[in-house]
């Protein structure tokens, strides 16, 4: 192992090695692959990796939560003296199978899962740490803690984006919109096209007919409808989640879809709504989750990152630099003959202006 | 012979019971007027309501205009045609029937269940007695008229032929009178072309980009003009395959064409609520002929061609002037483009005026009366059960009423409503609202007669029975030894019949049967259940689960809340904690007199409370008043809060509990 670290360090050159960053990879311990590969892509995403260091500083120890346990492994992965090497996220793993039953065992997981989870659950904590005397005060009122509830997290402000589900009745025309929050988009692929498509097709219309009619309000029954689902407003962060594994009737179970969907250095979103806040923002590539293999419950999860200019692959504990052309490699395949696959499962795009 | 028809319907939709509360008499639409059709003969305009009626008219008659009304489809009436001079009229409903009327006398003649979904449209070829339906299933089908009039209830077979092809739900439908083309409309965004004498596929005409949603054919079939919600209409020549012209003269989708004979002027109209008068060789000959307040659904012309019948979707139809066609002058001053302009008519030469459309109601806690405010803000009270309007309130304010009349009860959701009608339809089924799920005692729901004593009765049971009171149906033979549930004065004739002892309900009340969510399967009025047809159909029908409250008196099962009885903390008084099991309706008072007979008044606490699973309900039940009553003795709490003696359990859950968690009650000695 020693010997790759210091390949890796030859490999950047000990003058290119960016200052104040360490490339560190993380011990298996025993599939837990699933999340390794997402705990690298999101310690770089600059913008989640800052708060989380922030809230390190911030919390002295108090009870032991999901977030205090990634918050001291981005910590001792930050504060490391060495710059490159691995680390074992013992206590994080433990916390993560105390805290939700189905991550409990030494099966492979869903990326995916994992990431909707720990999203969810550190905005649920620090919201749950909110200081109760902001509230305390409307305490008699009935609706007593909804005004610090809608306020939003920094999990929101990095993550949260918001579709809107535009609604036309065919039979008088009008159009009714529902807005609702997302942390991360889920996408249909087809082969052989680009995530731009993909997100075209995310949010082409969908007719809404037979037992599945539309109740109009204008019209006080139901009707014929059609809808569509735009992006009003864009967030920070991008997650993307390419929806590989599809249930197929005739084996019973999740197969892996390895189409080859492009996915772009630099991405603009075209399916946004004509009301949308920041239609415009433009989408750097900063992390990939790419999943090795040929099902959702077997095979290995791996991620790259952007870093500083380069790009480096985490395989648990190992870690490379690799050239940004080798990236096409985890596009998918072309022919479906194939089952196993080194393919792009979460896209992580960072917003060019960071500033909401 | 009787047999079991509930075991061979597994596969089928369940079929749920519904009515509608409504006048006897509905003289006027109570919701938008889909169609239109007017007969020179008679002199009778036809109208298609969104309230399902089909209502006929003499408009020369200014007083009282209606003739009669052609009530027997169950929603949206969406397109009508007159054929055979005027004798019989065709309809298409979104209860996704095609319906054969006598159009003098206005009775049904047959009914046609071919479509699958809504019927949205209907076209006719005069000199074939040809006609054609088509709707949101995809598919068209051809009737040949003398067919379908001489259909008896013997003879009921008709074989159709059908056009197919169609890829997307079908909007609008036209032939010409020779019946040699036909021609659909759909959000596929195509004009899909037939020969409706081969069924043979002639042509697919691109160029809308959204909905197609009116369509005319000219008399020879060579041309075909379309309205379409992307706010256009088209010229098509059927001869070349090809759009010859596109016209730009509405703001928003088009969904009404009037062509003239000789193809060369088209009255338009659709969502921007404007009729425009073009002429289709010149568009900037045109005229704004009138602004309606709601957008326009269908305009017919008025015999001498002098002006036009107008449909909107508010109640109310207009009679409007036209220009006469060479006064149509060229719109080519610019400044014309910059006002906008002005329409021939300022108001319509006659209304027929139509009546308001129920838009909003609150169903109040007794779960029995309900709220309703219409489309012209006049508020009403009416009660479930009978099936009736109990108040007109009047232009008052809406929530102030349903505040005013707030109980602190909770009765189970028994029906479900709906208002597509623009009238009240109440729904029966067992789905999300059981409607057996409500029991409630006589004397708080005002139904036993003044000392008579107090029984639970079941709303749904009681309304079921009454809507099919005159129902008559044979007894088998075989079920006379079950005599489970019969009422103490069983009669032993060979029929029984429905109804219950406490009220009936107005013998006008259309009762209909209908898969769940889906399509009608029959609809009559409550009084006609007497008859002999009208049984036999009721016999095909009526679901197991109805036949066994209205005609086996079985009675539904009573709905139980389990809670906890434990002693109140300041009593100071100490026992396990015991789960039990009442009837939701059982008031506080009763689970009091448990409490004093069964865990205080019995010397050794523990042990019988330990009884209290099994029993607590009978004996809660059963209790007699004594000459003290229980409160005196005992209190009850919930969350701290003291109880009513005579609130019951599921009012105590779901105003004081407030969880899905199992109910728990506190006692403790009145000092």
């Amino acid at each position: 192992m020693g010997a790759n670290v210091s390949q890796l360090e030859r490999d950047i050159g000990a003058d290119q090695f960016p200052p104040n960053e360490h490339f560190f990879g993380l011990v298996n311990f025993g599939n837990t692959c699933y999340s390794n590969s997402v705990l690298q892509a999101l310690y770089f995403c600059k913008p989640f990796r800052e708060k989380i260091l922030e809230y390190k500083a911030r919390n002295k120890r108090t009870k032991e939560t999901l977030l205090t346990c990634l918050a001291d492994l981005f910590y001792s992965i930050a504060t490391q003296k060495k710059k490159v090497g691995s680390i074992a996220p013992k206590k994080f793993i433990a916390r993560l199978r105390k805290e939700k039953v189905e991550f409990d065992n030494y099966m492979q997981q869903d990326a995916h899962e994992f990431l909707n989870f720990l999203i969810n659950h550190i905005n649920e904590i620090i919201l749950a740490e909110r200081p109760q005397n902001a509230n305390s005060r409307h305490k008699s009122g009935s609706g007593d803690s909804v005004s610090s509830q809608s306020e939003p997290t920094w999990v929101h402000e990095i993550f949260q984006g918001i579709l809107t589900s535009e609604t036309r009745c065919l039979n008088c025309e009008a159009v009714s919109c529902k807005d609702e929050d997302f942390f991360d988009l889920q996408v249909d692929i087809d082969q052989n096209t680009s995530i731009t498509h993909c997100l075209k097709c995310f949010s082409s219309t969908e007719t809404l007919c037979g037992d599945n009619k539309f109740k109009c309000d204008n019209c006080v029954s139901y009707q014929e409808a059609q809808k569509r689902m735009r992006v009003k407003r864009l967030p920070m962060i991008l997650a993307l989640h390419l929806k590989r594994f599809k249930y197929m009737e005739q084996y019973n179970r999740h197969i892996k879809v390895s189409h080859r969907v492009v996915f772009p250095l630099e991405l603009r979103l075209f399916n946004t709504s004509d009301d949308a806040v920041n239609p415009d923002r433009l989408y750097d590539l900063v992390a990939v989750v790419i999943h090795c293999g040929s099902g959702p419950n077997r095979g290995h999860y791996i991620s790259i990152v952007k870093s500083h200019g380069f790009w480096l692959l985490f395989d648990d504990d190992m870690v490379d630099k690799i050239d940004s052309s080798a990236i096409e490699d985890f596009y998918g395949l072309t022919s479906d003959i194939q089952k196993s696959s080194e393919t792009g499962y979460i896209l992580f795009y960072q917003s060019r202006d960071i500033a909401p | 012979m009787m047999t079991h028809k509930t075991s061979g319907s597994s596969g089928k939709k369940k079929v749920q019971v519904s009515y509608v509360i409504r006048e006897e008499t509905e003289p006027r639409h109570r919701s938008g007027v889909n169609s239109l059709q007017y007969s020179p003969t008679l002199q009778r305009l036809y109208s298609a309501g969104r309230d399902g009626i089909i209502r006929v008219w003499t408009p020369s008659n200014t007083k009282e205009p209606l003739v009669l009304t052609m009530e027997h489809h169950t929603d949206w009436v969406n397109d009508i045609v007159l054929c055979c001079s005027g004798r019989n009229l065709i309809s298409a409903s979104s209860d996704t029937t095609v319906k054969v009327w006598n159009a003098h006398k206005g009775f049904c003649m047959s009914t046609l269940r071919t479509h699958k979904d809504y019927v949205k449209a209907l076209a006719y070829a005069k000199d074939r007695e040809q006609v054609a339906s088509a709707g949101l299933d995809r598919a068209i089908f051809l009737w040949d008229i003398n067919t379908l009039t001489a259909l008896t209830a013997s003879n009921n077979v008709v074989t159709t032929s059908s056009v197919s092809g169609n890829k997307d739900s079908i909007y609008s439908l036209a032939m010409n009178p020779s019946g040699t083309v036909i021609v659909s409309g759909s959000t596929e965004k195509v004009l899909r072309v037939w020969d409706p004498r081969t069924c043979s596929k002639l042509m697919k005409l691109k160029g809308h980009k959204d909905n197609v949603k009116a369509l005319a054919v000219n008399r020879d079939g060579t041309q075909c003009l379309s309205g379409s919600s992307d706010g256009t209409m088209k010229l098509w020549s059927l001869g070349q395959q090809r759009c010859m012209q596109t016209f730009h003269i509405h703001d928003e989708g088009v969904w009404a064409l009037l062509v003239n004979d000789a193809f060369t002027h088209v009255l338009s109209g659709g969502r921007d609520r404007k009729i425009f008068m073009t002429d289709l060789r010149n568009p900037d000959r045109r005229v704004l002929v009138c602004e309606e307040t709601e957008p326009i659904l269908k305009m017919i012309s008025t015999p001498d061609q002098t002006g036009i019948w107008v449909a909107t979707s508010a109640s109310s139809i207009k009679q409007w002037s036209l220009p006469k066609l060479p006064t149509l002058s060229e719109n080519s001053h610019p400044a014309d483009y910059d006002e906008a302009p002005k329409p021939f008519n300022s108001k319509p030469d006659v209304t027929i005026k139509g009546g308001a459309a129920i838009r909003q109601f609150n169903i109040l806690n007794d779960k029995r009366h309900i709220v309703t405010k219409d489309t012209e803000n006049n508020v009403a009270v009416y009660d479930v059960l009978k099936a009736t309007k109990v108040e007109d309130l009047g232009p008052v304010d809406y929530e102030e009423e349903i505040k005013k009349r707030h109980k602190m009860t909770y009765v189970p959701n028994w029906f479900n409503i709906d208002l597509k009608t623009g009238m009240l339809t109440i729904h029966l089924g067992q789905d999300e609202n059981d409607c057996f799920s409500a029991w409630v005692s006589t004397k708080e729901a005002g139904l036993s007669p003044s000392e008579a004593a107090d029984q639970k009765v079941n709303y749904g049971n009681l309304v079921l029975q009454a809507l099919l009171e005159h129902w008559w149906r044979p007894l088998a033979n075989d079920e006379e030894g079950d005599g489970q549930g019969d009422p103490p004065n069983s009669v032993s004739n060979t029929h029984t019949r429905g109804g219950n002892e406490y009220f009936s309900v107005s013998g006008h009340t259309p009762v209909i049967l209908s898969e769940v969510g889906g399509r009608t399967l029959y609809r009559l009025l409550a009084r006609d259940a007497g008859g002999e047809t009208e049984g036999v159909l009721l016999n095909e029908t009526v679901p197991s689960w109805v036949v066994d409250i209205v005609m086996e008196k079985t009675l539904p099962v009573f709905i139980k809340i389990p809670f906890y009885l434990l002693p109140h903390g300041s009593s100071g008084m100490r026992t396990k904690k015991d789960r039990l099991i009442a009837n939701d309706f059982i008031q506080v008072r009763k689970v009091a007199e448990h409490v004093l007979e069964k865990v205080l008044g019995a010397g050794s606490e523990s042990g019988s409370v330990a009884a209290g699973p099994a029993n607590a309900d009978k004996e809660a039940d059963d209790a007699q008043d004594s000459n003290s009553l229980p409160e005196e003795k005992v209190e009850l709490l919930c969350n701290d809060v003291m109880l009513e003696p005579n609130m019951d359990l599921r009012t105590v859950r779901h105003f004081i509990w407030k969880s899905s968690s199992d109910l728990v009650l506190h006692y403790r000695p009145v000092k």
